[in-house]
């Protein structure tokens, strides 16, 4: 007896523990059914923050509704509710400038919406992301303050001109002194100019190569000057340039780790001359959603939101804009016509080809001098493969396939690297 | 001997000299594009694109900068421009519904156009696939719906149109990016993830019978 009391004991705790555990258990499965469905059916347009997105932001939902029966209602079916004409309803539809909440009585079962009401009214608490603590600076490393090399050289001819000066000075007086003692007339003071004067005529070879010298020097390195006009890139240290923009856009995240297709910011690429420095509102395609980012936090999104006048509380567009300033890395001047239309379309370069690799980059970098020479190296080893396909040059190629036999066709044997082909 | 010393000493000392005064100019600042032969050709007084300029109100020049990009004159639309019918409102949406149709066929150009175009335009956030899983739609607060989704399969051609023009939910308006014949070339291609095996064209037969299926179903619709 007392044994079986003791089992029966037993089994009663394990029974109790049991439906204790599977009590917890099957709570558990209801919260995080709930957070699923949350962000399957409707995280596309409410935050459980108070920031609005499409729908109100659903902070403190419990305590503005009527009551819980009247929420799962409205998500039941909101529609019904505002035809039905109920106070609230109809409120919250005209607050939200009569936009449609999706219908989800055919979608939710009554526990689903359960589950997804239990989720909203006791969100697991939000995973804040590294946000600004790992602030980087990117590229932009601290530069280091150099003493200008021309300083020095000009303080040490100016000190050598006070040496010589002295040198001179105390020579002479020296000189007068032995002449003084030796009973001898006092030497006349020359000028340092009259003494340079006579050094020259007295090293007459000398001066010629020193003059050669300073020319030749000057001649290269007004040569290398000259090269240099218009080429962002150092020759020696090869670095190049890429400027601090506005907003420290990263295309190695966006690009990259992204695998946002280049042509959906710059889509003018395809159909016009500029590829196109993209608007805002190609930004705000996924930063209304996106607010905070994994290296800058919500500073540098911020700065989107200001230019695009976005409020971020009330959702809504209700600022004035402030277009961004980007700096224009890839300059062509105005003395010369290119199109990026001619060059993706028909020559079917890929970005890469004069950009670089984009995708790896934090802040832009100008990879090609975009030089004249640089330009006809290309013509000239580059074919056209979107002119084989293309029915209007058709009687073109043919032709010009009959005059280069078997050579392949590059741009400069169809007039590619005329004058008036970009300067007109 | 002693002079030639000194001789030797002064041309070394010239030469560097000059040397350090020419090479002492190349300082690198990879904020400054460098020496720029004729400036206005660079940075140009007329309006190009993508550029900012000093902003003009009654005829003085104010602190504020803006694009040169301008909007149309208002009451004029670009040539071989339609403009679309069907506002952004509950209304019109519920008009499209029904009313807008696709103009283009179903035939295999349209759909390997619209695939292309899916590629560079929506697969970011839509995925490859359609369900919503690309690398930008996991970072959003939700990701996008599955095309497949119940209440998304059966979406009409209209609604899809609508919904790439003016956004819905988190997804902005599209329009500016791809205009109405892409537009509607992404419907096809949309559709075609929704409906592989679809009624008009089987998936399986899509590759090598396409061209042929194509002008059947031209002149189905005849």
């Amino acid at each position: 007896m007392d044994t079986l009391f003791k089992k029966s004991k037993k089994q009663i705790f394990a029974i109790f523990s049991f439906l204790f555990l599977s009590l917890i258990l099957s709570t558990n499965t209801f919260a995080a059914d709930g957070e699923k469905i949350f962000k399957q059916n409707c995280a596309v347009c409410h935050t459980l923050g108070k920031n609005k997105l499409t729908g109100p932001g659903l902070e403190g939902i419990m305590t503005r509704v009527p009551s819980e029966k009247w929420l799962f209602d409205w998500i039941k079916n909101n529609k019904a509710m505002i035809a039905a004409g109920d106070a609230y309803a109809v409120k919250v539809f005209n607050d939200n400038n009569k936009a449609d909440m999706t219908v989800f009585a055919s979608t939710l079962s009554d526990e689903e919406i359960q589950a997804t009401i239990d989720y909203i009214k006791a969100p697991p608490a939000p995973t804040t992301p590294a946000g600004p603590v790992a602030q980087t600076s990117g590229e932009a490393a601290p530069q280091e303050e150099g003493i200008n090399p021309l300083a020095v050289l000009l303080g040490v001819i100016a000190f050598l001109i006070i040496i010589i000066a002295v040198l001179r000075g105390v020579r002479h007086s020296l000189t007068n002194l032995q002449n003084e003692k030796m009973g001898l007339p006092e030497e006349e003071a020359v000028g340092p100019w009259t003494e340079l004067k006579n050094w020259i005529y007295t090293h007459k070879r000398t001066t010629t190569v020193i003059i050669l010298i300073i020319t030749g020097g000057l001649l290269t390195s007004g040569w290398y000057a000259l090269k240099g006009i218009g080429v962002y890139a150092d020759p020696e240290t090869k670095a190049v340039y890429h400027p601090d923009q506005p907003i420290q856009f990263s295309h190695k995240i966006h690009a990259g780790d992204n695998a946002i297709n280049c042509q959906y910011c710059h889509s003018g690429v395809e159909k016009s001359k500029t590829a196109g420095i993209p608007s805002v509102n190609v930004c705000m395609n996924c930063h209304k959603g996106i607010s905070s980012g994994a290296t800058t936090g919500t500073k540098e999104i911020a700065k989107i939101y200001e230019a695009a006048g976005w409020d971020v509380e009330k959702g809504e567009y209700n600022k004035p804009q402030k277009p961004i300033k980007w700096i224009k890395v890839h300059n062509l001047q105005d003395f010369v016509f290119f199109s990026h239309q001619q060059h993706v379309t028909v020559g079917k370069q890929d970005c890469a080809n004069c950009h670089g690799d984009v995708k790896e980059m934090t802040t832009v970098k100008q990879v090609s001098p975009l030089t004249m020479g640089w330009c006809i190296d290309c013509h000239r080893k580059t074919e056209v493969p979107g002119m084989k396909d293309n029915p209007y040059y058709e009687s073109l190629h043919k032709r010009l396939a009959e005059k280069y036999k078997g050579e392949p066709i590059t741009v400069d044997k169809m007039g590619g690297i005329d004058c008036v082909r970009c300067h007109y | 001997m002693n002079k030639k010393i000194t001789k030797v000493i002064s041309l070394m000392a010239v030469f560097g000299c000059v040397a350090i005064a020419f090479t002492s100019c190349g300082k690198h600042d990879a904020n400054s594009p460098g020496v720029e032969f004729m400036p206005d050709m660079y940075r140009s007084p007329s309006l190009e694109s993508n550029m900012a300029y000093v902003k003009i109100e009654n005829g003085k020049e104010t602190g504020d900068t803006m694009q040169a990009n301008r909007m149309p004159v208002a009451g004029t639309i670009p040539r071989g421009f339609m403009p679309y019918a069907f506002p952004d409102s509950p209304e019109g949406n519920e008009a499209a519904k029904t009313g807008a149709k696709n103009p283009l066929q179903k035939n295999e150009k349209n759909l390997k156009d619209g695939e292309v175009l899916y590629g560079k335009f929506c697969v970011h956030c839509h995925g490859a696939t359609g369900m919503g899983d690309g690398a930008v739609g996991l970072k959003l607060p939700g990701a996008p719906p599955a095309y497949t989704a119940p209440d998304k399969i059966n979406m009409t051609e209209g609604e899809l149109f609508q919904i790439i023009t003016y956004g819905k939910g988190l997804m902005g308006p599209h329009a500016p990016l791809v205009n109405q014949e892409e537009r509607w070339k992404l419907v096809l291609y949309v559709q075609k993830l929704q409906h592989p095996n679809g009624v008009a064209a089987p998936a399986a037969a899509a590759d090598s019978t396409a061209t042929a299926a194509a002008p059947k179903e031209e002149a189905k619709k005849k």
